[in-house]
């Protein structure tokens, strides 16, 4: 609109443009100075003055960040206390019988908690309370008013009433620092008496708060290892080493609650544990509490899903599953199930979350989580063994870990464990386990197969803790590459972090409400380990009910919501428990954790009807039997027979024959 | 509109040439130099790599940049006709996102908009710098002696003002107020009131601070005394300090910074892009960004100077004050200064609507500098 080309006035610039630079200075000035017009130029000289004003001071101010850079970075740069390297730096023992005596700065009744690097967790702090015997006193209102004047927050009516009773001792103040106490002290007042107590302290407040527990008024502790250590805490004053690191505790706990908040979950729970000593270096439930204020908190708070919260764990199990088949031999990794129609088994249907439809080979029935393809693995391995898989990883019994809050799990007893229970079991229905169950037995899996119990006690460096063989190194090795497959071709996408070679298994299980299953109110975990290639830590990260969003396109499964949080925790806490990203084996490692889809029989494994494409496959670990040919042994009688729910080779072999198994 | 008016418009207006001409091509190649050093960054916060951030930021600025110079060719009179409008709509749109608007860390603040989250505090701000700017366009010196003449536009600061503080966002609520003041300090409001102003705000500190949310306090806490909480709110300005003190005099090197790369530095894409500069490129390296970026101000600046209206100079003079702002509080923050927290560093950090409303307020800004010599009615002349 303001674009007016020729218009023939000696006043546009248009034609002054391109005249002397001196013909073309304002022309307000020059050409219309009415009584308005010179009004404004006041008004516009003046601004003028405040204009450069300002400039002056943004000049200065820029000044001053130079002059603060410059105190950041040369002149009093802030470098770091602890190199990374030196963070992982597991710090030696106090010797063992050390007295309270021999430590210079605290005398207190009750040991204080560390984490495993030595930061404090708990301490106890000397306070002391003070007591008066009124009978002793001169003038109560004159010891009252002194009174007020070292602790501003009593009332002093309340004071002298009460140093006025008939009573020989009566509180008048709990909880007063040494300065304090020396001052009233000081004060000279007869019949005034001090008792020395101690007072609770957690630095960090919220963080580790659900382990700690707290202490009640008495100092007696009421929950989490303070209540399970209450004993050990009184008679030793050498510190309680947790397992726990409290700066890997932090991030859990930030980037939890990022994730239950951009999801508007209910609840959450994470939890990191090294998988070669089973130590717990993290664990967290939300929504917690400060440590400090235990007195005041509400249950839900208190309540700690990690460890008392019995949840169906969903997909997360198929871990199990597979492991358990891979190592009784039930099934070979280029074996399969037809996946093709769901199972009506009772007044159930078994299906898949978004299935494939057909035919589908061991890594992708993990890769894809395929409930139908899991359920017959399971069939196939049948309830005796499934049930004694579970046994020992641990699924039946409530973890001996040192948190009196532990939960049992809820599992069928072994009279009830029908064939409707070992279906859905293989995929983590119809159990219920704690998060700290599926992160013990999910560590036995990607460690070599050992089980550890789980410990939050920090071990003591050097000493190799016992565990358990619970299988084979060689199932072990398939389902690192399996686990690792999930994230990069399956669902776990989300959690891949450069580097690290995460490898882990997502799972979205629905809530049970009062009839049955709640489409709407699931809980999202997903359970990885990392690096794939050499284990060291597993991540477990699990949501409550959260919602979806429009970033996740609607969807709050665990690989949307789980996965991008467990992928952030590790990308944080990997450089902080001193293992880089590694940047230069990157094409070797990946080609030792390579796993083909749909991995094609080597040579001289037994024979199928035709051989799939040729794919790059690692060896047979372990010369597997006919699978097809043999029954097991431990198979329920109400297993139907062998043949149709056997795993099968080829998926054209399959799609003809699969289609008939019949559980009914 | 008169008829004067309007031939005035007529023949003050003139070709796209020469308005192209006169576009300052200095400061669109100091903001194109400053989207180079954002694009560096985020290539770096990437991992090395063009994605997610840096060809994403590139994209946006080029779309900002062809918004910038389209509103650059609007007419500066036709701009400060829609002064109050747009004021109008950024308060409806307040409204709206209090009502309506996405909660996030505990705040509403975002409105979704074109597939963007959109701050509309963001545009308020500009918004009220249009208004005030209209507002005192008129005014003559002895005019901005009359209280009564400063009481429409207090009332003006003080409902966007309330408004943001109820989302709750003190920052932003805090620059808003800092943007108005600094329109009727360059308006010409006579020093003792400046002087009073200010020093009712500092006795009404103590007292706002008894309303703060506990995060808020939380932040001033920790800004005290970091140590504090080292593992919660004090964490980010620790790992930031850090950062900062390890690049030293020339930095890691590009791509070399490991408080950034490994992590331990968070929202290095965002609100902490300054210290993984710095880390990267030690002292120097931030000198010259600060050295950058506080030319740009300061063509700002010149550019208010310039114009021959008081509109176009109190609009340049907002706009330049609501850059540096963003300048100063975020490196402030990053540095452990001032205790605030969200506020990205323009043109630099990773966000697409804050850019937007950069490269737009740039636009306006231009815009005065094409149209700094045309004549332009006080609205006196109409009677």
């Amino acid at each position: 609109m303001s674009d007016w080309p020729d218009t023939p006035s000696p006043l546009t610039p248009a034609r002054r443009f391109g005249a002397p630079r001196a013909a073309s200075v304002p022309r307000m000035e020059t050409v219309r100075l009415t009584a308005p017009g010179a009004g404004r130029n006041s008004a516009l000289d003046r601004s003028q003055g405040r204009l450069l004003f300002s400039a002056g001071c943004f000049a200065l101010l820029f000044l001053a960040l130079a002059l603060k850079l410059a105190d950041a970075t040369i002149i009093a740069p802030k470098l770091p206390k602890k190199l990374p390297a030196d963070r992982v730096h597991v710090p030696p023992p106090p010797p063992a019988g050390q007295s309270a005596s021999q430590e210079p700065l605290l005398h207190s009744r009750r040991a204080m908690i560390t984490d495993r690097n030595g930061d404090i967790l708990a301490i106890s702090l000397p306070t002391a309370a003070v007591y008066a015997n009124p009978h002793e006193l001169i003038d109560a209102a004159d010891a009252a008013h002194k009174l007020k004047g070292v602790l501003p927050e009593l009332d002093e009516a309340v004071v002298a009433q009460r140093l006025s009773s008939e009573k020989q001792f009566v509180y008048l103040a709990r909880q007063i620092t040494p300065r304090q106490e020396m001052q009233i002290n000081a004060l000279g007042i007869p019949g005034i008496s001090f008792e020395t107590t101690e007072r609770r302290r957690y630095p960090f407040g919220r963080v580790a708060a659900q382990v700690l527990g707290g202490v009640d008024v008495d100092g007696h502790g009421v929950a989490g290892v303070e209540l399970y250590f209450e004993q050990r805490l009184r008679d030793d004053a050498a510190p309680l080493r947790l397992s726990i690191d409290v700066h890997v505790q932090a991030v859990v706990r930030e980037e939890l609650s990022a994730a239950m908040e951009t999801f508007g979950a209910i609840g959450a729970c994470g939890i990191v544990m090294d998988v070669r000593t089973g130590e717990v270096i993290a664990l967290t439930s939300l929504p917690d509490y400060d440590a400090n204020l235990f007195g005041q908190t509400v249950e839900d708070d208190r309540f700690n899903r990690c460890i008392k919260g019995d949840y169906e764990p969903g997909s997360t199990f198929k871990l199990q599953t597979a492991s358990m088949a891979l190592d009784n031999g039930v099934v070979n990794l280029w074996n399969g199930f037809d996946a093709s129609a769901p199972i009506h088994i009772g007044r159930f249907t078994i299906n898949d979350f978004e299935g494939k439809h057909r035919f589908l080979y061991v890594p992708e029935i993990l890769a894809f989580s395929s409930n139908i393809g899991a359920a017959k693995m399971a069939q196939a391995t049948g309830g005796t063994l499934q049930r004694a898989w579970m046994e020992k990883m641990g699924m039946l019994k409530r973890l001996p870990v040192e948190l009196p809050e532990a939960r049992t799990p809820m599992a069928p007893a072994a009279a009830n464990w029908k064939e409707i229970a070992t279906l859905t079991i293989g995929f983590g229905h119809g159990i219920a386990v704690t998060p700290l169950h599926v992160v013990a037995g999910t560590a036995a899996i990607a460690n070599g197969g050992v089980y550890m119990r789980p410990t939050v006690l920090a071990g003591d460096s050097g000493v190799p803790r016992e565990g358990t063989r619970v299988m084979q190194q060689s199932t072990s090795d398939i389902m690192r590459r399996l686990m690792r497959l999930v994230v990069t071709d399956g669902y776990g996408k989300a959690a891949e972090v450069p580097g690290y070679f995460v490898g882990g298994k997502t799972g979205t299980a629905e809530k049970i409400s009062h009839k049955g299953y709640n489409r709407n109110a699931r809980v999202s975990a997903f359970m990885s380990v990392f690096p794939m290639n050499a284990p060291r830590y597993a991540v477990y990260m699990m949501l409550d009910e959260p919602h979806a969003t429009k970033a996740t396109f609607g969807y709050a499964t665990a690989g949307w919501v789980s996965a991008p949080a467990a992928g952030k925790v590790i990308a944080r806490i990997g450089p902080m428990l001193g293992l880089l990203p590694e940047t230069d084996n990157v094409p070797a490692i990946n080609a030792q954790l390579a796993q083909p889809l749909q991995p094609g029989r080597p040579a001289g494994a037994p024979a199928g009807a035709r051989q799939p494409p040729p794919a790059p496959v690692p060896p047979p670990v372990k010369p597997a039997p006919p699978v097809a040919a043999v029954p097991r042994p431990s198979m329920p009688a109400a297993t139907p027979p062998a043949a149709p729910a056997a795993p099968r080779d080829l998926r054209r072999d399959a799609d003809a024959a699969g289609a008939k198994l019949a559980v009914r | 509109m008169s008829i004067l008016e309007r031939r005035l418009i007529r023949e003050t207006s003139f070709g796209l040439t020469s308005k192209l001409w006169r576009i300052s091509w200095t400061l669109v190649l100091l903001l194109c130099a400053l989207a180079g050093v954002g694009y560096a960054a985020l290539y770096s916060a990437g991992g090395g790599s063009p994605e997610p951030y840096a060809s994403r930021h590139i994209l946006r600025f080029g779309f900002g940049l062809v918004l910038m110079l389209s509103i650059a060719l609007v007419d500066i009179r036709f701009i400060a006709r829609l002064s109050w409008p747009a004021y109008a709509g950024a308060v409806t749109l307040l409204v709206l996102v209090l009502r309506m608007g996405h909660t996030g860390k505990g705040a509403q603040r975002w409105i979704e908009l074109a597939g963007m989250q959109w701050q509309p505090s963001e545009l308020m701000k500009i918004a009220l710098v249009m208004a005030l700017a209209s507002w005192f366009h008129k005014a003559s010196w002895e005019r901005m002696g009359n209280p009564l003449f400063l009481i429409p536009p207090a009332l003006a600061v003080a409902l966007p003002v309330a408004l943001i503080l109820k989302e709750p966002n003190l920052g932003t609520a805090v620059i808003t107020a800092t943007v108005g003041a600094a329109v009727f300090l360059a308006a010409g409001v006579r020093w003792w009131k400046v002087g009073l102003a200010t020093a009712g705000t500092g006795l009404v500190m103590p007292l706002a601070y008894n309303h703060l949310h506990d995060y808020q306090r939380a932040r001033i806490t920790t800004f005290l005394n970091p140590e504090s909480d080292p593992l919660g709110a004090g964490y980010n300005i620790i790992q930031s300090k850090i950062a900062l003190g390890s690049g030293g005099m020339w930095g890691k090197g590009y791509l070399q910074g490991t408080q950034a790369h490994l992590n331990f530095l968070p929202e290095k894409q965002t609100d902490f892009i300054f210290t993984m500069l710095a880390e990267e490129f030690g002292f120097v390296g931030g000198l010259a960004l600060l050295g950058l970026l506080a030319l740009i101000v300061l063509s700002a600046m010149s550019i208010a100077l310039r114009c021959r209206h008081q509109y176009g100079r109190l609009l340049a003079l907002g706009i330049a004050m609501n850059f540096f702002l963003y300048v100063f509080v975020n490196v402030a923050m990053v540095m452990g200064a001032i205790p605030v927290g969200g506020v990205p560093l323009p043109l630099v950090s990773h966000g697409g609507s804050a850019m937007i409303m950069v490269m737009a307020s740039f636009g306006l800004l231009m815009s005065v500098h094409v149209h700094r010599d045309v004549e332009f009615s006080d609205g006196r002349d109409e009677v």
